[in-house]
C-alpha cells in the first residue's frame, strides 16, 4: 500500500514537474523541436517523391544505414555500392531473414521490396551529388568506395580493423605493382578468412588501388604505426658459430638436417618470416595414436585435444574423436622441442643460427 | 493530465513548496529500488555483484556456498542472453536488486538476473576510438556509469537506460579512448584512460556521481614534451580500495614511445607502477615500480588485489599483483613497501631483482634491430583477466600465459607512438595457484595452446570457476586444481567469471562470444 502511494504521488509530482517546465519555457520547447524534426524529415521526403524505392529505404532503413545510405560504423554498415557486394537476391534474404543485430522485415514484398532492391543496386548516383560534381582525382574516389565497401573491416585508414588486416602491411598489396594483385583478391574474396567478393568496374577497381597504395605510403610516414622487419635486419650472426651450433649445442640435428628436410629453406622462407620459422614452425604437425575399448588402435594427425576429447584425422582425411576419459592414447609433437629450446638460447644463438639457414638455398 | 489543474492554479509561493515536495518526493522514491548506496558497496550482500571486482578488495572471491565440490558435477545452464553482436563480451556484469548490466563496445544492456529476459539495451554507435573491448559500467545510488570508445563517461538511469549526462574523460583526437568500468568511492566516480599509440600521459580522473563534473585528475606521467621525461601510464583497468586506510589503489600501463626508451632514461615514474591515491583529492599517497623503464609494453594494470594476511608471521595489510611482466609482488599496502617479488612463469628480461623488489631490467634485452628473444611475450605472463584470491587456502589463483616473443627496434623506428616491433612466438594458458607467502606454485592446470582469456573466481565452498583455450568453462578444486565439471561454451571466455544468489538459488555467470551463459544446480535438487 506505501509504496502503490509513493508511486501515485511520483506520478502525480513527475506530471506536475513537466506542467512547470512547459509553463516556465513554452516557446523555446515548441521551437527546438519544430525545427528539429524539420530537419531530419526533409531530404527523405525530397527523394522518396522521385523513387519509389527511396520512400521504402526512408521507411525502413534509413534509421540504421542513414538518410543517404552512409550507415555508421562500426555499427552500421554504409548501402552504397551493396550491389558491388551482393546480389539482389542476398540483399532480399538479408531484407527478410535480418542479419546480426538487423531485423528481418519479412511482410517487405512485391513491388514495394523490387523497388528497395532497385534503390539500393542504384550506385552512389544521387547519394552525394556534390561530391560527384567535383570529379574527385582517382585516390579520392577510392577512399569513398574504400569506406563505404571495405572500412568495415579493414579500418578507415586501411591499417586493419575489428576483423581485417592491416592492408598496409599485407604482402599481397606490397608485392602488387599493376594493381592486379589487389583486384585479384577483390574480385575473388577470400572465403577461407571470411571476405566477401565484390565487383567494381574497372575504373572503380583503379581508383581503389590508387587508395590502397596512397594509405602504404602515407602508413610508411605515420610516426607509431608498428614497422615491419627486413631482411637486412637479420643479418648480424655468424654463418660458421650457426653451423656449430645447428650441428652441436642447439640439438637441432637431431631432428633435421641440412640436406634434408631443410634443403633449399632458405628459398622457401626469408627474413623474419624464416626467422618465425626456425623458432617455432606453426605448421608443424602432431601424431596420436588411441587405443580404444577393444584394443584396436586408430592412428592419425593430431585435429584436436582438450581435456576432455581426443580428435584425430586419419590416413583417409577422415575426423575422428571419442571421450579422453574413455580411451587410452599417445601424442608425439616433435614440435615441443622447439619450446624447450627457448630457455636456451641466447640472442647471439639464435643469429648466428639464422646466418647458417639462409646459406641453405 | 488531470494533475495539470491544481498545480496551474497555485500562486508563486505555492509553486516554490510544490517544487520542494517534489524534491522531496523524488529522493524518497530512490531510496525504494534500485539503489546501490555506500553501505552495500562497502560490505556487498550476497544477492549482488555490485562493483567490478565484486567488492573493493579484488579478491573476485564469494562468500556463497551453495554449489559446491560434491554438487557441481550436476551444474547446468539456468539461461542464456545472446547480444547479437560480433563484439566478444570482456566484462563482468554488475548485479543489483536482480538486474545484471553488461556492456560490449557502445552497448550496455540490462537483464533479469532470474530469467535472462532483457530490460532495456541502450546504443551509442561511435565511429572514434579503438573499440578493442570493454570492461563493464559502474553504479552508485540509481544510476550507472559507462565509457565509451570515444571517451565519454555517459550517466544512464539504471531503470530504463536513458541518459542523464554525458561528460568528456579525455581527448579522443589526441589518441586516447576508453574501454574500463569506473570505481565508485563514497562520492566519486573514477574513470581511467587507454592510449598506446600517441605520446600522452595517462591520469585517472575523478567525477561527481551526481553532476558529473570534474573533482580532481591525478597525472601518472608529465606532459607530453617534458625533456627526458615519459609519456605513458594509462589507467585502463579498474582499481581497487581499502576504506579503513581510505586509499584507492591502481595499476599503470606502459611508458610511451613503447618499445624505444632511449627518449624517457630512468625508471619512468609513474608507469608500470602500482599506485596508492587519495579518493578525496587524487593526491598520491605512495607508487611503486612494478616494471621500471618497460620498453616491453607490460602494463601493470592487474588487479591490486588487498588481503589481511599473515606474512612473515606477522598479520599484515598487503596488496598482491600477478603482473604482465611475469612478476608476482606481495606489498604492505600501508606504506608501498615490498615484501616479496618472485616470477611465476619463465621471464628472462632481468638481471635479477633490486633491495626494494624491483626487477633490475636488463638493458641487452631492450627491443633491437636485429631481434631480442623475449619471455613472456607482448600479451604478458597475465593480462586483464582477473585472478582471484581463496582465503582458506592462501593461494593467489591467476590465469597464466608462459609465452616467448621477438622483439624489435631500430632508430628508423623513431620515438613516437609503438617506436618498433614484436612478434608472438608461441604460448600456452595455465591456471597457477601460487602460494603467497612463498611465491611457490602449489599447483598449475593447463588450459591450452594460445592460452585462454578467461578470469578466475573462486567461492567459500573450495570451487575455483575459469575457462580453458577451447571454448569449456571449468569448474576446480580450488585445494588440488583437479576439474570438477565443464561445458562447452563454443568459443572461449574473455571475461571473469561473477556469482549471486537470488531467492535461494545461487548462480554464476560466464560468457562465451555474445553470449552471456548462467548456471545454477536445477532447481529440483536445491
Amino acid at each position: 500500500m506505501k509504496c502503490f502511494r509513493i508511486l501515485v504521488l511520483t506520478a502525480a509530482c513527475a506530471a506536475g514537474w513537466a506542467a512547470l517546465q512547459v509553463i516556465d519555457k513554452p516557446v523555446d520547447a515548441a521551437q527546438q523541436s519544430g525545427s528539429a524534426g524539420g530537419e531530419t524529415s526533409a531530404p527523405a521526403e525530397a527523394s522518396a517523391a522521385s523513387d519509389p524505392g527511396a520512400t521504402e529505404y526512408a521507411k525502413h532503413c534509413a534509421i540504421c544505414h542513414g538518410a543517404e545510405r552512409q550507415g555508421d560504423l562500426p555499427g552500421f554498415p554504409p548501402l552504397i555500392g551493396i550491389g558491388h557486394q551482393m546480389s539482389a537476391q542476398q540483399i532480399a534474404g538479408i531484407i527478410h531473414s535480418g542479419k546480426g543485430r538487423m531485423p528481418a522485415f519479412p511482410s517487405l514484398q512485391g513491388t514495394e521490396l523490387a523497388a528497395l532492391l532497385h534503390y539500393l543496386a542504384t550506385s552512389e548516383a544521387g547519394a552525394r551529388p556534390t561530391e560527384r560534381s567535383q570529379s574527385p582525382g582517382p585516390v579520392e574516389a577510392g577512399d569513398a568506395l574504400f569506406h563505404q565497401n571495405c572500412a568495415f573491416c579493414h579500418g578507415r585508414d586501411a591499417m586493419g580493423g575489428e576483423t581485417g588486416p592491416d592492408l598496409t602491411q599485407s604482402k599481397i598489396v606490397l608485392s602488387d605493382k599493376t594493381g592486379e594483385k589487389i583486384a585479384a583478391v577483390v574480385r575473388e574474396g577470400r572465403p577461407d578468412n571470411k571476405m566477401p567478393a565484390f565487383s567494381f568496374s574497372s575504373q572503380e577497381m583503379a581508383s581503389l588501388v590508387a587508395f590502397i597504395h596512397a594509405r602504404v605510403k602515407a602508413a610508411a610516414e605515420h610516426p607509431g604505426g608498428r614497422r615491419g622487419v627486413s631482411v637486412a635486419d637479420l643479418q648480424t650472426g655468424s654463418v660458421d658459430a650457426g653451423k656449430a651450433y645447428f650441428n652441436g649445442a642447439g640439438g637441432c640435428s637431431k631432428c633435421h638436417s641440412a640436406s634434408g628436410d631443410l634443403a633449399g629453406i632458405a628459398r622457401r622462407f626469408e627474413g623474419l618470416q624464416l626467422e618465425q620459422e626456425m623458432l617455432y614452425p606453426r605448421s608443424a604437425r602432431s601424431t596420436v595414436t588411441v587405443t580404444v575399448a577393444s584394443g584396436e588402435k586408430i592412428s592419425g594427425t593430431l585435429a584436436y585435444r582438450d581435456e576432455f576429447t581426443i580428435g584425430l584425422r586419419d590416413g583417409q582425411g577422415v575426423y575422428r574423436s571419442w571421450p579422453a576419459s574413455r580411451v587410452r592414447f599417445t601424442v608425439d609433437s616433435p614440435v615441443d622441442a622447439h619450446v624447450e629450446q627457448f630457455g636456451k638460447y641466447t640472442d647471439e644463438d639464435i643469429h648466428n643460427l639464422m646466418a647458417y639457414l639462409q646459406t641453405l638455398r | 493530465m488531470i494533475f495539470h489543474f491544481p498545480i496551474k492554479l497555485c500562486k508563486r509561493a505555492e509553486l516554490v513548496t510544490a517544487a520542494a515536495l517534489l524534491a522531496l518526493v523524488f529522493c524518497a522514491q530512490r531510496t525504494f529500488a534500485q539503489d546501490l548506496e555506500d553501505p552495500q558497496l562497502l560490505h556487498p550482500p550476497a544477492d549482488s555483484w555490485p562493483l567490478y571486482h565484486g567488492d573493493y578488495s579484488g579478491r573476485r572471491h564469494s562468500p556463497l556456498t551453495q554449489i559446491t565440490p560434491q554438487n557441481v558435477g550436476s551444474l547446468s545452464l539456468a539461461w542464456a542472453f545472446q547480444t547479437n553482436q560480433g563484439a566478444e563480451i570482456k566484462s563482468s556484469p554488475l548485479l543489483v536488486d536482480g538486474i545484471l548490466y553488461f556492456t560490449v563496445p557502445d552497448n550496455v544492456w540490462a537483464v533479469d538476473a532470474r530469467s535472462g529476459h532483457m530490460i532495456w539495451h541502450y546504443n551509442r554507435p561511435s565511429t572514434q576510438g579503438d573499440h578493442i573491448g570493454h570492461r563493464g559500467v559502474a553504479m552508485y545510488r540509481g544510476w550507472l556509469y559507462f565509457t565509451t570508445p570515444d571517451c565519454h563517461l555517459i550517466s544512464l538511469d539504471a531503470k530504463d537506460g536513458k541518459v542523464r549526462w554525458d561528460k568528456l574523460i579525455a581527448d579522443v583526437n589526441k589518441g586516447y579512448w576508453t574501454t574500463m568500468a569506473p570505481l565508485v568511492v563514497h562520492g566519486h566516480v573514477i574513470v581511467g584512460v587507454s592510449g598506446d599509440f600517441d605520446n600522452l600521459p595517462g591520469y585517472l580522473r575523478s567525477f561527481d556521481p551526481e553532476t558529473g563534473e570534474t573533482q580532481w585528475q591525478w597525472n601518472a606521467t608529465p606532459p607530453a614534451g617534458t625533456p627526458n621525461a615519459t609519456t605513458g601510464g594509462m589507467t585502463w583497468m579498474t582499481g581497487t580500495y581499502d576504506p579503513e586506510l581510505d586509499l584507492v589503489y591502481w595499476g599503470t600501463g606502459n611508458p610511451t614511445p613503447v618499445l624505444n626508451g632511449a627518449t624517457r632514461p630512468g625508471v619512468d615514474l609513474y608507469t608500470c607502477s602500482i599506485v596508492a591515491i587519495h579518493p578525496e583529492d587524487g593526491k598520491l599517497a605512495w607508487g611503486f615500480s612494478v616494471s621500471p623503464h618497460d620498453t616491453h609494453d607490460w602494463d601493470a594494470v592487474e588487479t591490486p588485489v588487498l588481503v589481511d594476511g599473515e606474512f612473515d608471521g606477522q598479520p599484515r595489510k598487503l596488496l598482491m599483483q600477478a603482473s604482465r611482466n611475469g612478476y608476482f609482488f606481495v606489498l604492505d599496502r600501508t606504506n608501498g613497501k615490498d615484501l616479496l617479488t618472485v616470477p611465476y612463469g619463465p621471464v628472462n628480461w632481468t638481471l635479477g631483482v633490486d633491495g626494494e623488489g624491483h626487477p633490475i631490467p636488463n638493458p641487452a634485452k631492450e627491443p633491437a634491430p636485429d631481434g631480442r628473444l623475449i619471455a613472456p611475450d607482448e600479451g604478458g605472463l597475465t593480462n586483464y583477466r582477473a585472478p582471484s584470491f581463496d582465503p582458506k587456502t592462501g593461494l593467489f589463483i591467476v590465469d597464466a600465459h608462459p609465452s616467448w616473443s621477438i622483439y624489435f627496434a631500430k632508430p628508423a623506428d623513431g620515438t613516437y607512438g609503438w617506436a618498433g616491433a614484436d612478434y608472438g612466438l608461441w604460448g600456452k594458458g595455465v591456471i597457477e595457484a601460487i602460494d603467497y607467502k612463498t611465491g611457490k606454485l602449489r599447483w598449475t592446470h593447463e588450459v591450452g595452446p594460445g592460452g585462454s582469456g578467461a578470469g578466475v573466481m573462486t567461492t567459500d565452498s573450495g570451487l575455483t570457476i575459469t575457462g580453458d583455450a577451447h571454448g569449456n568453462v571449468l569448474a576446480l578444486d580450488t585445494a588440488t586444481g583437479k576439474t570438477l565439471w565443464h561445458a562447452g561454451m563454443g568459443v572461449a571466455m574473455q571475461s571473469s567469471p561473477i556469482t549471486y544468489e537470488l531467492d535461494g538459488r545461487q548462480y554464476i555467470v560466464t560468457s562465451g562470444g555474445g553470449v552471456l551463459f548462467v548456471w545454477a544446480l536445477p532447481e529440483g535438487r536445491l
